[in-house]
């Protein structure tokens, strides 16, 4: 018999330490270039140029403090912050409840209808951008930060239905017939029995697309004209000059566009893998 | 829900307190409000021309405050055209934009973009107009029209390092054929004779549209279909340059402009083809570079044309035609073309003023701005960026791309040349 | 039950929100951008009306966009399969290793989470010829090539390099898509099957492959649209130099429509984009169900 308990006393497999050995290059690949560009954003620009490998000989943490006001990053991050909380909250709320009625509700154009909102992952924003902005613009939607949001919600949507109709599918059926049993109309299925069951699908699809606006530049750049009103990608561009570019500044504001992210990420990840490890596979 | 509310507040917190900032100086009567587009963001930049026209904006706000007040609207280079595109589309064109000449300016003129300047410049301000150098406005005319003015001009010229010079014991050369020799003595010497970028295109066909203009090219007969990329002079201009890319240093494929820059101001090649902006680029990362730094002219090629023609090129503002506050905005091109600025542009960005007013003190400019001032006073003619002389956009870009296939040896100079032509036959003389 | 879930009017309270937002600011500008790939327009003057004339210049004059297309073919095929394989594999080895599974896994997934435009610039830095890795590579005698500049072979090697970058950047995207997948996957099943004495690999072959089939329709579909549409490393790397041939379907879109003034010829561009995305998915759809079926 070979069950579980006693496997887990074995001495470590030759095989395991070859998969460590690989895991643990393969995490270096990941990590160095990220630390290489902490260790640039920390040098001057001629050191840079001179020298890019080794460690910054002083640490400029004037790149940091000069790319904050420089770039009105403080701004910047709020906007950017209000914007995307916002269009993810929104846009998983009504992503959810179209991929509810689409992956778990009976009716007749239920497929079509998850294909015809797919078509949204599959159009160029580029091409789309002038007609939007011309249509914006006439609406007085243009440089402010709602008009921001919408086309943002909107193409947060497609994903997220996508995304979370597959959620919704895999919760077992059973769950809402004795909930109807029960007496549940369908909204409290949905609410109480749907919503919370799909947590791994929304921090899933929340991630993605709250990556995908946290780093939108077009739309972003073509849309808002005030300084006070920016988001972070659209402040990044500030350190490129037309003829020069100020690397060490603009690495420096990269950094600091990307903790955000990087924490929000760290502190999500680690709660849902509590949820995870539950139901996970041990050697 | 405590947390939300705590991030509302904390949000309208700094949303009125950088609106406050703003809004100080409030006057009683409302002035009028104008925009200015531009490519470059005015705080956060370094280049020494940005910093200029920041300079601008922020003495006419205080010039004029309470009567005009203008609002930048700054993008990145690249976005710039689809944001400006995207505003002209709705209705929203900005007072005034700054534009690149040549096809590029074409396209803003033909789509009636930009408002025509002529009865304001020969009739209403003429003092105004007066000030301006002779025939500058001759890239910027349209049927007889003036649709745009300039800010500054930009001369491209050979920079070289006359203490490697002295090193290899070589001269200027006033020749392709003297070039080719000292080319040859610095590289003896383990001296990298040129800088160049391949790796942004521009910089290589900078050299490439002297080469062919020495050679003899004609690009009016091109335009017209009289004469074809693959003539004699094309090939023999292409097959010079990939004669001469064996003197750029080894990385020059990949090499950024800014690297190849700083390898000529770091002392690592003794020359470099640029454009004169780059003398304020230069002086300001090196101490050493101004005394050793001169300037020659692109050298002839014997049996080609005339050898004093030089590659220029302008910054032009166009006024929207839509504008509804033309007094402010030509408030706000004078200041842009004023004795001050102007004498910002050459002192310190190293641009050539378009104001003939202006007396350049050359005890503050930079050495290289009177040796290029110098080879201007010689010049006989002057020609635009090849990639802004031709007739598109996606023209300029190609004839670009067949230099750079040229240099990389993808293709024989005559191969890539008959691309640039496949592109006029199907595009441009139909 | 059956009848709480065909409840009509709830079926339009859920979905309408969501619908109306998508039709007015997709759909419709869509079918203007259709409509622009049949004119002429530069976005400056109002668009007019040529026929097929976009369409013909693409298919039957466009060099570029055949070189366009050819990359973004080869973008979607080496992407597809890498990040399928490679993020499958590692999704099965990190469930299956004692101890750090979350370490590695937020480690892979880090650059799934910064910008596409940032680590093409971080990237084009690393690949430059005098700063970058070259400069490591000389170091040991070793003469590196023009990694973003070479341009030989039926795919130029910045093609490959894109291509290996935008393996680094996304594989752990598709890793934690079969990670939620494979743990949500009942531990008794495998117990049970080692009890039956099954070794690993087999577990794997019969349990956990057949169990993931539906998150490899989720995950290859969005890698194949994700590949078809790529820009930003592309664009931040290359450019789509030297002369066009690293350029794919969107980059050329883009220098169409916003360097070239050819909205009208960049909308039939994104059309035929379009149609790439939509036939490639529903291919998806279909090849992997008819396995499941088989199976």
């Amino acid at each position: 018999m070979n069950n579980h308990k006693t496997k887990a006393k074995k001495p470590i497999s030759p095989v395991l330490i070859v998969i460590y050995i690989l895991l643990v290059l393969l995490a270096v690949l990941y990590i160095a270039p990220l630390l290489w560009m902490l260790s640039v954003s920390l040098k001057d620009n001629p050191e840079l140029m001179a020298a890019p490998f080794s460690l910054p000989k002083a640490f400029n943490w004037v790149n940091y403090a000069e790319a904050w006001t420089l770039g009105k990053l403080g701004i910047a991050l709020l906007n950017s912050v209000f914007v995307c909380g916002v269009t993810l909250l929104v846009s998983l709320f009504f992503g959810s409840m179209a991929a509810f009625a689409i992956g778990r509700m009976r009716w007749k154009f239920s497929e079509a209808m998850g294909t015809f909102f797919l078509i949204g992952m599959m159009v160029p924003v580029h091409c789309i951008l002038i007609p939007l902005f011309v249509r914006f613009s006439h609406m007085g939607l243009t440089n402010s930060r709602f008009g921001l949001m919408l086309p943002y919600i909107t193409f947060s949507l497609p994903m997220t239905i996508f995304l979370m109709t597959g959620f919704f599918k895999s919760i077992p059926g059973e769950l809402f017939e004795s909930a109807a049993i029960d007496g549940c109309g369908i909204y409290r299925c949905f609410f109480q029995i749907a919503l919370p069951l799909a947590r791994t699908g929304f921090f899933v699809s929340g991630l993605m697309t709250f990556i995908n606006n946290w780093n939108e530049l077009l739309l972003a750049m073509v849309f808002i004209s005030d300084p006070l009103k920016k988001t972070l990608p659209v402040t990044l561009t500030y350190f490129v000059g037309p003829y020069a570019t100020n690397y060490v500044q603009m690495f420096a504001a990269i950094i600091i566009a990307i903790a955000p992210t990087v924490i929000v990420y760290c502190i999500f990840s680690n709660q849902i893998v509590e949820g995870l490890t539950t139901g996970a596979v041990k050697g | 829900m405590k947390m939300k509310k705590w991030i509302s507040v904390a949000l309208t917190a700094a949303m009125v307190g950088s609106m406050m900032v703003t809004a100080l100086p409030v006057q009683a009567e409302e002035p009028v409000e104008i925009t200015w587009m531009f490519w470059d963001d005015l705080e956060a930049t370094t280049d020494t021309t940005s910093l200029g026209y920041a300079d601008v904006i922020n003495r006419f706000n205080t010039e004029y405050e309470g009567q005009y007040h203008v609002t930048p609207i700054t993008t990145n280079l690249e976005e710039y055209d689809g944001k400006l595109n995207a505003l002209i589309a709705a209705g929203d064109t900005p007072d005034l934009y700054i534009c690149n000449p040549g096809p590029n300016m074409d396209v803003y003129v033909e789509a009636g973009a930009a408002a025509d300047l002529t009865d304001i410049l020969t009739n209403q301000e003429a003092d105004w107009y007066a000030t301006f150098t002779d025939g500058i406005f001759d890239r910027m005319t349209y049927d007889g029209k003036i649709m745009g003015i300039p800010t500054c001009f930009q001369a491209a010229c050979v920079f070289y390092n006359t203490e490697l010079f002295e090193q290899a014991g070589v001269e200027v050369p006033t020749t392709y054929d003297e070039l080719l020799t000292v080319c040859q003595t610095l590289q003896d010497a383990g001296i990298t004779p040129i800088s160049c970028s391949a790796g942004t295109a521009w910089c290589l066909s900078m050299i490439a549209g002297y080469l062919c203009d020495r050679q003899g090219a004609d690009l009016e007969a091109i335009a017209n279909h009289e004469a074809n990329w693959t003539d004699d002079v094309f090939v023999q201009a292409a097959t010079k340059l990939q004669e001469l890319s064996k003197y750029f240093q080894p990385t020059a494929a990949g090499d950024s402009n800014d690297q190849a820059t700083a390898a000529f101001y770091n002392e690592e090649a003794a020359m470099l083809v640029q454009g004169s902006w780059v003398i304020g680029q230069m002086n300001g990362a090196s101490d050493t570079i101004e005394d050793k730094c001169g300037v020659f002219q692109f050298p002839a090629i014997e049996g080609g044309a005339d050898p004093n023609r030089t590659i220029v090129k302008t910054d032009n503002l166009l006024m929207s035609s839509t504008t509804e506050h033309q007094d402010a905005v030509i408030a706000l091109m004078k200041m842009f073309t004023d004795e001050t600025a102007q004498k910002y542009m050459a002192e310190v960005a190293g641009k050539f003023p378009i104001n003939k007013n202006v007396e350049i003190d050359y005890d503050v400019a930079p050495a290289q701005l009177k040796y290029v001032q110098d080879i201007m006073a010689q010049a006989t003619g002057t020609l635009g960026f090849y990639n802004e002389s031709l007739d598109s956009v996606e023209a300029g870009d190609c004839f670009d791309n067949a230099m750079v296939d040229v240099f990389l040896g993808n293709a024989e100079p005559l191969d890539a040349l008959q691309t640039v032509q496949d592109f006029y036959e199907s595009n441009v003389w139909e | 039950m059956d009848k709480i879930l065909r409840n009509k009017k709830a079926i339009c309270i859920f979905i309408a929100p969501a619908l109306i937002m998508f039709v007015l600011i997709l759909i419709i500008p869509m079918f203007q951008m259709i409509y622009y790939s049949f004119c002429d327009y530069a976005a400056l003057t109002p668009p007019s009306f040529v026929g097929l004339k976009n369409y013909q210049n693409l298919f039957f004059k466009d060099k570029t966009f055949r070189i366009a297309l050819k990359n973004s073919m080869f973008f979607m095929v080496f992407s597809a399969v890498t990040q399928q394989v490679i993020g499958l594999l590692l999704a099965v080895l990190l469930t299956n290793i004692p101890k750090g599974r979350n370490v590695f896994k937020n480690i892979y997934y880090l650059p799934c989470v910064l910008s596409s435009a940032a680590l093409g610039l971080l990237w084009a830095f690393l690949f430059n010829p005098r700063i970058g890795i070259n400069q490591l590579l000389a170091k040991f005698g070793i003469e590196g090539p023009l990694w973003l500049m070479d341009s030989k072979g039926f795919i130029v090697l910045p093609m490959w390099v894109i291509a290996f970058v935008a393996l680094w950047q996304y594989v752990g995207q598709n890793m934690m898509l079969y990670m939620a997948q494979i743990t949500g996957i009942s531990k008794e099943v495998y117990e049970a099957s080692y009890i039956d004495g099954a070794t690993k690999p087999k577990a794997f072959r019969y349990i956990t492959l057949p169990l993931v089939k539906p998150m490899m329709v989720t995950s290859l579909s969005l890698n194949c649209i994700g590949s078809l549409k790529f820009f930003d490393l592309v664009y931040n790397m290359t450019q789509g130099g030297p002369n066009h041939r690293t350029e794919v379907l969107a980059t050329e879109l883009y220098a169409e429509g916003f360097n070239y003034f050819k909205y009208g010829y960049a909308s039939a561009i994104s059309v035929i984009l379009l149609v790439f995305c939509l036939i490639v998915t529903l291919l998806v759809k279909r090849v992997i169900k008819v396995e499941t079926y088989e199976g």
